[in-house]
């Protein structure tokens, strides 16, 4: 049984911190230590959310362009939600999770500013679920050393 | 680093002259701002008058860094309020050439022993003087906002900008920023763009000089509280003057988690110093787009320096941290002021 990798970052993080960043100088290599520190704390607070924020995220995206469907006016565009509404994740590497989630993200603005042209109830409604999800996107992404 | 430090004397003994016998020691690199290399070190000059010795700082450009600037306008703008009432180290050399130190630099002095850390705002001693080193912040920064850039001496160092055309172009350049450094799409920007252009601001009050980057972070202060110096004019240009107040007020920088911007003040009672000492009025909606701005500015800078540190020109961890923490609390301030943080 190895160590968990959170654990270990936590021990690193802290070994920077406590250990070695008092000792090093000059005032700039040692600034250098304490943010490196600081990324590593960071770094094992998003590990253990990593996949599921991504998955969550991606998930949901889907399911308001698939409900965005009637809404939309522009022919292309509603084909490009269809076909993105109709994928699902197969591949639950990092990188295709993230490659996934940037077309995702990119065609959310596409169609956020096809909503915000229109004047109908429904676009109103697509509206306010892309600012919902985009509020919640945020939920997930924090930070606790963040400011804000 | 003696031959950095030999190098500074060559330079130091070209812009003094012949006849002075000049010495380099303490060369330190310190952290002083993420788009230059920052340099502490003693300068001892001898000659039939006498000896002395300064302690100096030397800013230098990188191979890469966090937001790309032009030194001389920085060295402009501690030159043009040296000696004022807006506090600033005094500017001694600025040299374009890169021959002497491998990238152009400049060099000014140093105001020693004192803090700059944001965070230490928030811990002993300086806590017990927020309200004291705020009250100084938001007077300075009217002070600034104040100034008159053509007495000053800046028309033609910094490019000029009309009252009614300031808010398009900074929200142009750092709408460009943004398309050629984000690494991912940014939906919550990108839609405060779209809004900042649909709803633009009521024209300048005047044209002031801009900081740039006027924050808690960007001047030294001292343990009873007293700011001696403001720092970091990297990104100082012509412009309204309401974008220095919304910068400083942006939620990213709430150090301490409540209402006080920057871990000092309450934002009401800041923007009420600014409009007392600046003589001018922080009109609420045109103040209100320039804070959405700043997040827009913000989260230029955040990508920018996620872009450099991801292709390597600039590895600095203090790149990577400054993304991690930042990108996502810009875009939640950007929500906020838009009203869609839920």
């Amino acid at each position: 049984m190895k160590p968990e990798i959170s654990r270990v970052l936590e021990v690193c993080a802290v070994g920077l911190m406590g250990d070695v960043a008092p000792h090093v100088a000059p005032s700039y290599r040692q600034a250098t230590v304490f943010s490196t520190a600081v990324i590593l704390t960071s770094v094992r607070e998003e590990l253990d959310r990593i996949a599921e924020r991504r998955i969550l995220e991606n998930r949901a995206l889907r399911t308001i362009f698939a409900e965005a469907l009637p809404a939309v006016a522009d022919a292309a565009l509603r084909e490009r939600l269809e076909c993105a509404a109709a994928e699902d994740e197969s591949d639950f590497k990092i990188s295709a999770l993230d490659a996934a989630n940037d077309a995702l993200r990119a065609l959310l603005i596409d169609l956020h500013v096809h909503v915000e042209s229109l004047d109908s109830e429904a676009a109103r409604r697509v509206e306010s679920e892309i600012w919902r999800e985009l509020s919640a996107s945020t939920e997930r992404r924090k930070l606790s050393l963040g400011a804000f | 680093m003696p031959e950095l430090a030999d190098r500074i004397a060559d330079y130091a003994r070209h812009r003094m002259g012949d006849g002075l016998e000049v010495r380099v020691d303490g060369v330190e690199r310190i952290h002083g701002g993420a788009s230059r290399e920052t340099f502490r070190f003693r300068l001892h000059t001898k000659s039939d008058a006498g000896s002395l010795e300064r302690r100096l700082i030397l800013r230098r450009d990188p191979p890469g860094s966090l937001i790309e600037t032009d030194r001389a306008i920085e060295f402009s703008a501690y030159r043009a309020f040296y000696g004022t009432a807006v506090p600033v180290p005094e500017p001694l050399w600025l040299e374009e050439e890169s021959h002497w130190l491998d990238h152009p630099f400049f060099v000014m002095e140093e105001i020693p022993d004192l803090e700059a850390r944001p965070q230490m705002v928030l811990a002993p001693p300086y806590d017990a003087h927020t309200e004291k080193m705020g009250i100084q912040k938001w007077t300075i920064l009217g002070e600034i906002s104040k100034a008159d850039p053509e007495e000053r001496g800046l028309i033609g160092a910094m490019e000029s900008v009309g009252v009614d055309a300031a808010w398009d172009r900074e929200l142009s350049h750092w709408e460009g920023v943004i398309d050629e450094d984000e690494l991912a799409p940014q939906p919550i920007i990108r839609a405060a763009i779209r809004w900042l252009r649909a709803h633009p601001p009521p024209p300048a009050q005047k044209i002031s000089v801009v900081h740039g980057d006027f924050r808690t972070g960007n001047f030294l202060y001292d343990t009873e509280g007293r700011i001696h110096a403001i720092l970091d004019w990297e990104m100082a240009h012509l412009g309204d003057p309401l974008e220095d107040l919304a910068w400083g007020i942006n939620r990213v920088w709430c150090w301490a988690r409540d209402d006080r911007v920057g871990g000092l003040l309450p934002k009401a009672r800041a923007v009420r110093l600014w409009e007392e000492s600046s003589g001018l009025r922080a009109d609420p909606d045109a103040l209100h787009w320039w804070e959405l701005f700043s997040c827009v500015k913000g989260q230029g800078i955040w990508v920018s320096s996620a872009r450099e540190f991801q292709d390597g020109k600039n590895q600095d961890p203090i790149l990577a941290l400054a993304a991690w923490m930042q990108i996502n609390a810009q875009d939640r301030a950007a929500l906020e002021l838009m009203g869609q943080l839920r």
